[in-house]
């Protein structure tokens, strides 16, 4: 029972944390972000190169993964979908875009390898990255067998949702994106910055991906589209928990996580995504906004 | 001539244009290997013609139009794994797919009635036309139940776009779960022909060719006369502002129920074609990444104009497959088209047809001397 | 006769809070009502609930003696109401000529519509409807590209085109200017007998202009009824006007 919950948990805490960065970037901004599971793979991929180029270990890759995801999101946000505010399909459609545009990058070493130059860590292989022996050895407090690696995770999860609460309800700059999201114009007439904020606000949800993506890396082995996958999860969740609200996608990832390790115990991994699947359609028909969503008239 | 005349003329025109080329081409081209692909091109193109469909006209974004096509495809390949060379092999006199001997329990009978756990399914499959009609009959029955709950229900923009993602996941998951039926990952191949009175049409033979771009021409036209309708016209009245058609007495949910079924059943027909020319059906067609390829394609030719989403899927494909003789180039290509695809979504929104229309629209202008510069309803073609 | 319209104790309950409180009152066939009241009294609700907009959660709305209560808005329209919103609501990705086309709505069904071409009496009816609101030169225009005022007019037209029986119009000249209004009411007043219409409006000029009876809305609920000069004189009217220093 404690270990199908600590599944389930463990499950919950990656959806968490891949949606965390979603629910800002789509729930503030109105983005569908295709993109943001290649701004996970690139962070993974700043860990990859980090412990072979400057021998950073994981616990240092962490910040720097935020800061480089963080970096491509901005130029992202300004490049693209600065553009597109309001159209919100397109978003979805050019952001898909890039996301091929940024796993040809990597595959491609960024275009040396026309040139037959070949960049370690790069290319269309299979990278690993080393991850601290104590996380990797399970250990057991009062006979319960404890993953030490998935803890860690959950811990992580949990400290960043805090701040991102933070953040987002404690701070002046939280209260500016809340308004934006409620309203852009009034938000604007009210003397935000809107283009700055939004571009803040989209830059921190791009680096929460790349905290992501260097815990990912941990479990999984790190290659050009290891993202793509990712996103459609982080999406459900942020959907089925509503748009906009931090404490639902928190609560979605949890009953999506939950779903899935019991349904996996049940039948198998296949099936239980399924079942996931299902309840996600059964929850946006019941409640098209979500399941805590703000009410606007 | 009036502005708008010599615009219905050039729009008739590239319509012309494009049947006498799809169906000239095999005068053209004696590459067989060609014409094959150029036909699973065509299948592509229909693909497009339903994403402009459903997305330009009706204004809603199917981002699971693979689900139809995939079941499409899953039927007919059905029948023709029954009748194919390898399903014979099995030293039964009626047929058994291959796959199903490998999974089968030491000692079950090996009739297609109970070989392996709901291989009975496949029975009525025997029968070449029971798998056609259903390739056409599922994907429509499914999207009538589908749209029918998403529109009764009001739901709207971006969360129909999800919750049709999220069943192509689903029924992909399904189809790959239920592997002692379906061959799971693998798919079906080592298909049979599609035999039609006695004729066997070879994937690599002209007449099959022409089976695809006849329909292609065919799913083309009919659709152009759907959106020429007055159903048509208050179909883009519901896009545009649906509580308005509402009030004037329009059922917007049947409108919509109607033309996102038209759209599902034209994927589902493309699927059926696909299987004839390329022989397989695989969860491939099921994947997130091929249902917005589709969406890709239309929006480089033109979400709101049919025969532009379909030049615009046949065109990308065609370049690929070129690009791909390399493997190198292959990988550049991708990037290419990826940029591609950023650059029109931000600069050129109505895609090639709209790029076609401002160009026409200033021969027009050139031509009428500047006079009736009234702008011409959307979407024109 | 059987009234055109006959509104009998409606209300609708939001949580506690009754926009409209069980609201009663009578439109005969041709009559032109104006609906009064301040901000928050009920007008715009009691538009939605007549049209099926909102549901209501008491009373009931018959239209020519048949009962409409909370059926949905198409068969509502069907049945003969048309409505025109504050907010102009035409398709605004659509030619002027277009939407008149849209608005001709003999035959709802998917099916039925499933043909080119239009008959020859509806085209007729466009034409006469083009004439009644002058927006002859503007026809091949996208709606969204019309001005304020032409977009209202269209939206107007629509409803004469759709045939519809009981009209409800809410602020018809909100944002107009004075010649805009002017014509406003020349086209609402050419509708006055043929056509039954109910009418929320705030500025009172085009009010005085327009209207015969006048039925006064306070929280929901119905304050006085009448012809305009005696609501005018009417001593619980002025007191719910009081804060914005009566009808003006």
């Amino acid at each position: 029972m404690t270990e199908t919950l600590f599944i389930g948990l463990s499950l919950s805490s990656i959806l968490l944390l891949i949606a965390l960065g979603l629910s800002i970037t789509y729930g503030a901004m109105g983005v569908i972000n295709m993109a943001h599971g290649e701004l996970v793979m690139i962070g993974a991929y700043t860990a990859v190169l980090s412990g072979i180029y400057l021998n950073l270990n994981f616990f240092l890759a962490l910040p720097l993964a935020f800061a480089v995801s963080a970096l491509v999101g901005m130029a992202l946000e300004r490049l693209v979908i600065r553009r597109l505010y309001g159209r919100i399909i397109d978003t979805l459609l050019a952001t898909w875009g890039v996301a091929i545009v940024l796993q040809q990058l990597i595959r491609l070493e960024f275009g040396l390898s026309f040139f037959g130059i070949h960049v370690e860590g790069l290319g269309p292989g299979l990278q690993s990255m080393d991850v601290p022996s104590f996380l990797t050895q399970p250990f057991e407090i009062g006979g319960v067998p404890i993953q030490p690696y998935r803890s860690f995770i959950i811990v992580v999860t949990l400290l960043l949702t805090l701040l991102t609460w933070f953040l987002m309800y404690r701070t002046s700059m939280g209260t500016q994106v809340r308004a934006i999201m409620r309203n852009p114009q009034i938000a604007a007439a009210c003397g935000i910055d809107v283009r700055r904020v939004s571009a803040f606000t989209f830059a921190y949800g791009s680096g929460l991906a790349g905290v992501a993506g260097v815990l990912l890396a941990g479990f999984k082995t790190v290659m050009p589209d290891m993202g793509a996958s990712t996103v459609v999860d982080g999406f459900l969740v942020v959907v089925v928990g509503g748009v906009g609200s931090l404490l639902g996608t928190v609560l979605a990832s949890g009953l999506l996580g939950q779903i899935n390790g019991v349904f996996a115990i049940l039948f198998n991994d296949i099936l239980a995504r399924a079942v996931v699947f299902g309840v996600v359609i059964a929850i946006i028909l019941w409640r098209p906004r979500g399941l805590f969503s703000f009410r606007s008239r | 001539m009036t502005r708008n005349t010599l615009f219905r003329l050039g729009d008739w025109g590239i319509y012309a244009l494009f049947i006498v080329i799809v169906l000239g081409l095999p005068l053209m081209m004696d590459d067989v290997f060609w014409l094959n692909r150029i036909a699973k091109y065509l299948v592509y193109g229909m693909l497009g013609i339903a994403i402009a469909l459903s997305w330009g006209y009706a204004g809603i974004l199917n981002l699971g139009q693979g689900l139809f096509f995939g079941l499409g495809a899953y039927m007919v390949a059905m029948s023709l794994k029954l009748q194919s060379y390898t399903s014979m092999q099995q030293g039964s006199d009626r047929p058994v797919p291959d796959f199903m001997l490998w999974n089968a329990e030491p000692g079950a009978p090996t009739e297609l009635c109970c070989i392996v756990k709901g291989s009975w399914l496949w029975l009525p499959f025997q029968a070449q036309w029971f798998g056609m009609v259903m390739a056409i009959a599922v994907p429509v029955i499914v999207a009538l139940i589908l749209s029918s709950a998403i529109f009764r229900l009001r739901v709207s923009g971006v969360y129909v776009a999800i919750i049709t993602l999220a069943l192509v996941l689903l029924v992909r998951l399904l189809i790959i779960d239920a592997q002692p039926v379906t061959n799971g990952f693998n798919g079906l191949t080592d298909l049979g022909w599609l035999t039609v009175a006695g004729i066997e049409f070879d994937p690599y033979m002209v007449s099959t060719y022409y089976i695809v771009a006849v329909s292609t021409c065919a799913v083309l036209l009919l659709t152009r006369w759907l959106v020429s309708t007055r159903a048509g016209l208050i179909l883009q009245s519901t896009r545009d502002d649906p509580n308005r058609a509402r009030y004037l007495g329009y059922d917007v949910a049947a409108y919509q129920v109607f033309f996102f079924t038209v759209s599902a059943g034209i994927a589902g027909f493309a699927g059926m074609l696909y299987v004839i020319a390329a022989e397989f059906a695989s969860p491939s067609f099921l994947d997130i990444t091929f249902s917005i390829s589709m969406v890709v394609w239309a929006a480089v030719g033109g979400r709101s104009s049919l025969i532009g989403a379909a030049i615009g899927a046949i065109l990308i494909n065609t370049i690929e497959a070129t690009a791909s003789e390399t493997e190198m180039f292959q990988e550049a290509w991708k990037l290419i088209i990826g940029v591609i695809f950023v650059l029109v979504v931000l600069y050129m929104p109505r895609g090639l047809a709209g790029l076609a229309q401002d160009l026409a629209g200033r021969i027009a202008d050139a031509r009428v001397g500047g006079k009736q510069r009234a702008r011409t309803g959307a979407p024109a073609e | 006769m059987v009234a055109a319209l006959t509104i009998d104790a409606l209300e609708v309950d939001f949580g506690g809070f009754k926009a409209v409180d069980g609201l009663t009152t009578v439109i005969d066939e041709g009559e032109l009502r104006v609906v009064l009241g301040p901000n928050g009294a009920g007008k715009t609700t009691l538009m939605d609930l007549i049209s099926g907009k909102t549901g209501s959660t008491g009373g009931e709305v018959r239209l020519f003696g048949r009962d409409i209560t909370n059926r949905p808005e198409h068969q509502i329209a069907r049945a003969g109401v048309g409505r025109k919103f504050q907010i102009p609501s035409v398709f605004r990705d659509l030619t002027v000529h277009d939407n008149l086309r849209v608005a001709v709505s003999q035959v709802p069904g998917v099916f039925r519509n499933l043909r080119l071409g239009m008959a020859a009496a509806d085209r007729a009816r466009i034409e006469e409807v083009i004439a009644l609101t002058g927006l002859e030169p503007v026809l091949d225009t996208v709606a969204g590209d019309l001005s304020h005022g032409q977009m209202q007019w269209l939206e107007l037209g629509m409803l004469i085109t759709q045939q519809a029986r009981v009209i409800l119009l809410d602020e018809p000249t909100a944002g107009m200017t004075q010649a805009e209004t002017l014509k406003t009411a020349d086209i609402i007043l050419s509708l006055k007998g043929s056509h039954t219409l109910l009418v929320v409006e705030h500025d009172m000029a085009f009010v005085r202009k327009i209207a015969e009876r006048v039925t006064v809305m306070h929280m929901g609920k119905l304050l006085a009824e009448g012809p305009m000069a005696k609501i005018e004189a009417d001593p619980a009217v002025r007191e719910a006007y009081l804060g914005t220093g009566g009808l003006h």
